[in-house]
């Protein structure tokens, strides 16, 4: 197996003009977009179920190739290598643990990727070791994946693909079904993946984990990207959140309703206007006269 | 979404007057069917079984997806009649007819052949026709109403509704294990991909199970059902005359030596070559095809 040249480019994901159509029939999935995502970004794609979020990520690691246009990942272009030959580049977390993974160990399930993008065996023993760390998964690294509970097993998912280091990282609802101990960790990571430069994708309904995290946020309505800018302008526009029937985080929602008409930030996080609030309570208070 | 339409057999909705025969004439013709090709090696018999069948679809409307299901003829009637053109299925003495180099053309294997390739195909179009013109919630209601037990037909209807969700399961598993890096092509790279599909599909089980049970499932009482099948005169009279025919037929053959017609055919002998180079290089092509396609992926 040959392995994509991966010199390095100016832009991490390249798609221009990519069209999808299901072999299957006339559904349209995709229809005719364009993306651009530069090394080290971290992305969010929102939508509702339907408008192309999973089938625009399919074709970054050439699970799908484009019916019609582009779609070049770190300069190769995905049309004519294979999902083998794409997995160097990108890693895919799909949303169900349970179909990624199959090994006897959870030891042997990190193993397998970088294996088989042919790591030598010292670093992969490191990766792992680093990957157990970081996901807690010490305790059950002996268990089978299958005997783990669910969210130990989606960490596992997702620690099985990044332990292939892969520069781009794909996101397909990772908060689904998990507890906030897990969507913590999770949080955390994406943040560390960007600190080292990893492109990272995250397609997800979680519009608080969204906020918190990404710097973009990509809106998908009727396999067309809508919208394409910062999680704050993007949540801060009712028109848009309503006409794609999405929910801006509860504390955007808050701010928007109460601090923005008085000059305050759009908050994205409680945090944050919690901050916000706190301070003009205590100005409100220090102005008052004491008596 | 698309799965409906990646499903090469399913109900075709219609109102023809195939799709109204009731469900239960309709599987009197299969079975009727079946063991009519499988008691005869009588080709005029199988062949026109065989046409008449394939007549059906057009009153139904359902040609086109007919013809897509029946393409997994092609592979098996290739290698079978090339197989049996120079290796018959039946005690010898077998009659050469030409030699190609160090093979030996047998013009009772291209008989042989023919005769199983038509029940093959007998069957097989039959049972598509049925399957393509029958809702699978009156096939289950009127197996209802000969008393065959609703559990049973439970079961039935599970497996059949469960073979489009694993034929999805599958394909999102290799994606994954694709995604993955996994190397190689064929049965033993797809192997670890098994391990996730039979998890899955236990799981899916013990879920059902539940749910089944806290809705209610094995309770006593007359079972009824949303959809009515009638059963009209003109059904009586299709299923009985079916049986007559079919099985009339079958018994005459039996009683007549399988009533094979091979020692009246002769077919020339250019004839047989020339049917065992199609059908050995369509079958080359196939395989090889199927070959090449997994190296070049690589």
């Amino acid at each position: 197996m040959t392995t994509p040249s991966s010199e390095k480019s100016d832009l991490a994901i390249d798609v221009s003009g990519a069209r999808y159509v299901y072999p299957t029939g006339n559904v349209v999935a995709l229809g005719g977009v364009d993306l651009q995502v530069e090394h080290g970004e971290i992305l969010g794609i929102i939508g509702q179920n339907g408008s192309g979020k999973t089938t625009l990520t399919k074709l970054f690691n050439g699970l799908l190739k484009p019916t019609g246009g582009k779609v070049v990942i770190n300069g190769v272009d995905t049309d004519g290598h294979t999902v083998q030959q794409m997995a160097a580049h990108v890693g895919y977390v799909f949303q169900n643990p349970n179909h990624q993974l199959f090994a006897r160990t959870v030891q042997a399930e990190l193993e397998f990727g970088p294996r088989n993008i042919g790591v030598p065996e010292e670093e992969i023993t490191e990766r792992v070791a680093e990957a157990v760390e970081f996901f807690g998964l010490a305790g059950v690294i002996e268990e089978h994946p299958y005997r783990v509970s669910f969210p130990i097993r989606k960490l596992v998912g997702i620690a099985s693909i990044v332990t292939m280091r892969p520069s781009i990282l794909i996101f397909d609802e990772p908060s689904t079904g998990q507890d906030h101990q897990t969507t913590k960790i999770i949080n955390d990571l994406m943040r560390g993946l960007r600190e080292k430069g990893t492109t990272v994708v995250c397609v997800s309904h979680d519009m608080p984990l969204l906020a918190d995290v990404v710097e973009r946020v990509v809106v998908m309505k009727d396999t067309q990207i809508i919208a394409d800018a910062a999680p704050r302008d993007v949540f801060a526009d009712k028109e848009l959140m309503a006409r794609t029937n999405l929910q801006a985080p509860q504390a955007t929602d808050i701010a928007l309703q109460t601090v923005v008409p008085l000059g305050g930030p759009t908050a994205l996080t409680p945090g944050e206007l919690a901050d916000d609030l706190v301070s003009r309570l205590s100005k409100a208070s220090t102005s008052q006269p004491t008596r | 979404m698309s799965m409906q339409a990646s499903l090469p057999v399913s109900l075709i909705p219609g109102d023809s007057l195939i799709h109204r025969i009731n469900p239960l004439v309709k599987i009197v013709w299969v079975v009727g069917y079946i063991i009519l090709a499988f008691s005869t090696q009588n080709i005029i018999i199988l062949y026109s079984m065989a046409l008449f069948a394939f007549l059906l679809a057009p009153i139904a409307g359902v040609t086109k997806p007919l013809l897509k299901g029946a393409l997994i003829l092609v592979p098996i009637a290739s290698s079978l009649l090339a197989l049996q053109i120079i290796a018959p299925a039946v005690e010898k003495p077998w009659t050469p007819v030409a030699e190609i180099g160090a093979l030996t053309i047998y013009g009772d294997g291209l008989y042989y052949g023919l005769v199983l390739l038509g029940r093959i195909v007998a069957s097989l179009l039959i049972a598509l026709v049925m399957v393509m013109t029958t809702h699978p919630s009156d096939l289950f209601t009127s197996l209802a109403k000969i008393k065959v037990p609703y559990t049973l037909n439970f079961m039935l209807a599970m497996t059949m509704q469960l073979i489009p969700v694993f034929q999805r399961e599958v394909g999102i598993i290799l994606s994954a294990q694709k995604s993955r890096g996994m190397k190689g092509s064929g049965f033993a790279a797809v192997l670890p991909s098994f391990v996730p599909v039979f998890v899955g599909a236990i799981e899916r089980v013990q879920q059902l199970s539940i749910s089944l049970e806290s809705r209610g499932f094995g309770s006593d009482g007359v079972k009824t059902s949303f959809r009515q099948v009638r059963t009209r005169p003109s059904d009586w009279v299709l299923g009985i005359l079916g049986a007559i025919i079919l099985l009339g037929l079958a018994v005459f053959s039996i009683t007549k030596g399988l009533w094979s017609l091979s020692a009246l055919i002769m077919f020339p002998a250019a004839l047989v070559t020339w049917i065992f180079i199609i059908a050995a290089t369509v079958f080359g092509i196939i395989v090889f095809g199927a070959l090449a396609l997994a190296i070049f992926k690589k």
